[in-house]
């Protein structure tokens, strides 16, 4: 029998499965960038949520954990987005 | 975020009311947890940083990369924190030598990965991918390399507890140790699963 963990297990496995997949296409596109930053917030929630268990713990906790794990893809699309402004702001003259 | 009906539990929650609020693990540990994701989240930037300034070794830069190596290492760190989920959830049933058999289990696994990264960075280097073979290469060795200091300092704990759990330190009662070192080696989950598409996937 199957249960929450296998479960769980299961579902993070197949999006590795899917990730590497992705990266044997070797293109660099908007919808690999979005596909690959979605199974980051993804995954990352579900290790949070259920191998942490954070889904039923402390709620401000949990909110830093998930800001973490959703702020790094938003970044991604940014800089996707407006590569070259984020190159001029970081630029030291 | 839910991927199952309201109504079913977190993985290894007996009771959701019992739980509801509470601190996971123990409060030393969560700093260590915070002070792990502000010092990954200062060199996620540096990357793309790096990035926006050198797009084309960026594009390029995976294809010298074995994703298979890459792939495996989430494999096993996956596969390494559900045993240790189970083995928190068999020392809430006063399963001590369960635990310590899942336990054990996550230990080996975990082993898996400097052993793998060990014979990446062997085939790379045969393959001019050193570290500074480009800007892509040396943050792509210095993200990695920190964060498997971090997993041997994960493995460590792991023993530690191991060791506990064998001479029956933890019970029902008493699992904050055991839940805290697995906390702490969920949270080296969270940063390859960033780390992996950084360096072998987006392009």
């Amino acid at each position: 029998m199957i249960g929450h963990a296998e479960k769980i297990w299961l579902v993070l496995i197949g999006l590795t499965f899917v990730g590497a997949a992705l990266g044997e296409t070797g293109h660099a596109s908007w919808l690999l960038t979005m596909t690959v930053v979605s199974l980051i917030a993804f995954k990352g929630g579900i290790v949070i949520d259920y191998y942490m268990e954070m889904r039923s713990a402390n709620q401000r906790m949990r909110n830093i954990l998930r800001l973490f794990i959703i702020l790094i893809p938003v970044l991604v699309i940014l800089i996707h987005a407006w590569g070259d402004e984020f190159r001029q702001l970081t630029t030291l003259n | 975020m839910r991927i199952f009906s309201s109504n079913s539990l977190p993985v290894a929650v007996d009771t959701k009311t019992t739980l509801q609020g509470r601190i996971p693990g123990n409060s030393g540990i969560w700093v260590g947890i915070f002070c792990v994701l502000v010092e990954f989240f200062m060199l996620f930037c540096v990357y793309l940083v790096a990035k926006a300034h050198n797009p084309e070794a960026f594009l390029t830069g995976p294809n010298k990369l074995v994703t298979l190596a890459g792939t495996t290492i989430t494999l096993l760190l996956l596969t390494s924190g559900y045993c240790m989920v189970k083995a928190v959830n068999a020392i809430r049933i006063n399963k001590n030598q369960s635990a310590l058999r899942w336990i054990i289990m996550a230990i080996v696994l975990g082993f898996g990965y400097p052993i793998v990264k060990y014979y990446e960075i062997r085939w790379n280097i045969d393959h001019g991918v050193h570290g500074e073979a480009g800007v892509f290469y040396t943050v792509y060795y210095y993200l990695t390399l920190n964060h498997l200091v971090h997993v041997c300092w994960g493995l460590l704990g792991l023993m530690w507890v191991a060791v506990h759990t064998g001479a029956g330190s933890y019970s029902s009662d008493n699992y904050s140790g055991l839940e805290a070192a697995a906390l702490y080696w969920h949270t080296t989950d969270i940063i390859w699963l960033v780390i992996f598409p950084f360096f072998y996937i987006l392009r």
